[in-house]
């Protein structure tokens, strides 16, 4: 969409030479600079997921006679599927930490953050800032392994709480909590971004105008500046959510979606019925499910997004 | 001036890329040096595979000059290294071309067409008709009767127990228990009379894998009257009966008296290293249902020697459920070194392993690991049995010792065996439901209720 405002207007008095060849034209100057990108792209991106696709069809192992001699199964990996405790509780806990960690958690935090750092001075912005992105800077695994480190048995926490004999193995007694905490942690600051630059297009003189006859602060924010940037918070939304629908990493590190199924989120079952059964016929078949359940939620969002402007 | 600069960084990052690619067989190919490639698998508290083929690869290259054996190494558990070797087959291209490979999974890659027969090198190799038992020869044995790989390790299981905990439990030693029942009281007297000390430690979570399977549920499962996965007669997988509920109650019961791990360290995939490396020096374990090669982790040539291990600890058969005959019961596997069916210079990839299993090697590897000798000169060597008073004991236990049936489907039913066993760990169903649960799941894995028969 945004190719063709880039091309550059024809300039007036030059040469006609007919319709179908200056649209060859204009199509081969965007294309050519696209081309090597989108070569790589069906390379890279459409074939394996064209690939999975087919593959979810079929009794596709990664050892054994089927790895070789795969057989077409219809639907048989969705039956399956559906009739699967394992496969049902996954998703339950996939929702679970879906809304709690981004829909709720950094969402909620995000916006929280930017609304109080507004008007601040710069060395506490910089300084509230720094801390947040740091946070989502770290990699996956590091951040998985401060969180450990911190709810381990032997944990920063439990040395906090042993003088009230509070401690426990929050891994295990609390894993649900300890990896939405922790997701929060992390995905907070892109949230707060997001914020910082919808809230610094609010105007201040509306603000100002409001606080003047008389509204309360609570009343500005649900009055003013939320709808205001409405349309940034269900971008927001659709985003982190489909980001932690996919998250896979920081859980596996943190309790490996134990203990027993406990954490374990649809990524992670899928995860360890295609590489670890080798199952991957039916882990593609999974992860086709995810990707339906994540285009409806954009669908919902976009829709949103629309029906506001 | 512009779009000329485009062209120009385009081409830069598109030769970039390219270039990328091509460089791995580039650099093989180049002046018509051949390499082998290896894959092995390390952790922390076990380099001693790696201490061989370091060696093996020196002796190698000494000898054929214009090889190179590329060690490659993958970092983690048995768990880490069968899904890495399974994604890194699906590609001729990735496929290492000479591999450690568990004896359980030899069938299903066979299947797959993925490993090459080794006969043909082997009658030619005098070691493999004088130095191999024909129960060791059996390890890799595929479906069609070839063999797959050599053996450079074989095992087996039983009871490790620390002797200053059972003693302060009340419990003689040497400790020779005769029931399950024995070994369950000699769990509670250590609850409670020694606290603050884990009484009994067997795997059975899923992070486990294989090792929940073979060392927990099997070693009991094959204690009972007629307990077994599989009837060699009748050719068909054995459903859940008594001998498996019984089997699964051994489990709840060490959990639901909280004679076993803390569930942060039964799901702990590094279990077995805090056993070894912490829990029994530091006196923290009463008892352990493992494998013979405990001991290489107190050995001068582990990471963390403990020299007291010998005095200290004791080591006894793992009992059958009352008794019966013929009083012991033990699993066997081990590790084989096996070649690609994709390798392109098999003769070059043999003389690899032929280099890496021969005695010296061998030797090296089984003082290190504890795992039993595969080799009649490496058992009979006396640096062998020297630092390891335990190595007989161990080695006895072939009398009684079984083998998987390591069919094609076994991973996927080993995998069913851990579910069920995870429930009992977690107390979230009785031993009756999750033996029912097996019953449901079995003829799904297996291809099919007429390949399944009731259990005993």
């Amino acid at each position: 969409m945004t190719v063709t405002s880039v091309t550059p207007p024809r300039l007036a008095g030059s040469p006609d030479k007919g319709e179908p060849r200056r649209r060859a034209r204009r199509t081969l100057r965007w294309l050519l600079p696209l081309g090597p990108a989108l070569i790589m792209f069906v390379i890279f991106m459409v074939g394996p997921i064209l690939w999975s696709v087919y593959i979810a069809f079929t009794n596709e192992t990664l050892t054994g006679a089927a790895s070789v001699n795969s057989q077409f199964v219809g639907v048989a990996n969705f039956v399956k599927m559906f009739s699967d405790e394992d496969f049902r509780n996954s998703l339950l806990l996939t929702f679970v930490f879906v809304i709690g960690s981004a829909v709720i958690g950094q969402n909620t935090l995000g916006l929280i953050i930017a609304l109080l750092q507004r008007g601040r001075g710069r060395a506490v912005r910089s300084v509230v800032n720094g801390i947040v992105i740091a946070a989502w800077v770290v990699p996956e695994v590091v951040a998985a392994a401060c969180w450990y480190s911190f709810l381990a048995e032997e944990g920063t926490l439990n040395e906090a709480l042993a003088a009230l004999g509070l401690s426990q193995d929050w891994l295990y007694s609390a894993p649900m909590i300890a990896i939405i905490l922790a997701n929060v942690w992390r995905g907070t600051a892109f949230s707060m971004l997001v914020y910082s630059a919808a809230l610094s297009d609010v105007p201040g003189e509306l603000l100002e105008a409001a606080a003047v006859d008389g509204a309360s602060t609570w009343r500005r924010l649900v009055h003013i500046t939320l709808p205001l940037i409405r349309r940034s918070i269900l971008s927001n939304l659709m985003l982190i959510t489909l980001q932690t629908l996919a998250s896979f990493g920081l859980i596996y590190a943190l309790t490996g979606g134990g203990p027993g199924t406990d954490s374990q989120t649809t990524p992670l079952y899928m995860y360890e019925q295609a590489f670890r059964y080798f199952e991957i016929g039916y882990g593609s078949a999974m992860a086709l499910v995810m990707l339906v359940i994540g285009a409806a939620f954009s669908l919902v969002y976009l829709r949103l997004i629309k029906v506001d402007t | 001036m512009r779009r000329a600069m485009v062209a120009s960084i385009l081409t830069a990052a598109l030769a970039a890329t390219a270039g990328a690619c091509g460089a791995d067989t580039q650099q093989k190919n180049a002046n018509g040096a051949k390499e082998i490639e290896v894959l092995y698998k390390v952790e922390p508290s076990w380099p001693h595979l790696e201490k061989m083929l370091k060696q093996a690869k020196t002796q190698y290259e000494a000898a054929h000059k214009g090889v190179t054996i590329k060690l490659t190494a993958v970092q983690g558990n048995n768990e880490v290294y069968y899904t890495k070797l399974a994604l890194l087959n699906r590609s001729a291209e990735s496929a290492p071309d000479v591999y450690l490979h568990d004896t359980f999974q030899v069938n299903a890659d066979v299947a797959a067409g993925k490993l090459a027969p080794l006969d043909d090198y082997l009658k030619s190799w005098p070691d493999w008709a004088t130095q191999y038992p024909d129960s060791v020869k059996q390890a890799a044995k595929g479906p069609d009767g070839k063999i797959y790989g050599v053996p450079i390790s074989t095992d087996t299981r039983g009871l490790w127990y620390s002797k200053d905990i059972l003693t302060k439990a009340g419990i003689p030693v040497p400790w020779q228990p005769k029931t399950w029942a024995d070994v369950l009281t000699a769990a509670r007297a250590i609850k409670q009379k020694v606290p603050g000390v884990v009484p009994f430690s067997m795997y059975s979570t899923k992070p486990h894998g294989e090792a929940a399977t073979m060392q927990g549920f099997e070693m009991l499962l094959y204690g009972t009257p007629g307990g077994t996965l599989y009837d060699d007669s009748q050719k068909k997988w054995v459903s859940s009966g008594k001998a498996f509920t019984d089997s699964l109650a051994f489990i709840n019961t060490i959990y639901r008296e909280d004679l076993g791990p803390k569930k942060a360290d039964a799901f702990n995939p590094k279990l077995g290293e805090k056993i070894g490396l912490d829990w029994f020096p530091n006196g923290k374990l009463g008892i352990d249902l493992d494998g013979a090669w405990m001991s290489g982790s107190w050995k001068p040539t582990s990471t963390k020697p403990w020299p007291q291990w010998a005095e200290k600890m004791g080591w006894t058969p793992m009992p059958t459920q009352n008794g019966q005959a013929p009083g012991a019961v033990s699993m066997s596997g081990g590790w084989v070194m096996a070649m690609s069916s994709y390798a392109k210079d098999k003769k070059d990839a043999w003389d690899f392993i032929a280099t890496a299993t021969n005695k010296d090697n061998t030797l090296v590897y089984s003082i290190g690991t504890g795992d039993l000798a595969p080799r009649k000169d490496v058992a009979a060597d006396p640096k062998y049995t020297a630092d390891n008073p335990s190595v007989k004991f161990w080695s006895d236990l072939a009398s009684v010792t079984h083998y998987r049936p390591a069919y094609e489907v076994y991973p996927k039913v080993s995998a069913e065996v851990q579910k069920v066993m995870e429930a009992m760990t977690t107390g979230s169903k009785t031993p009756e439901a999750a033996a029912k649960e097996y019953a449901d799941a079995l003829p799904g894995v297996v291809g099919g209720p007429d390949k399944v028969i009731p259990g005993s």
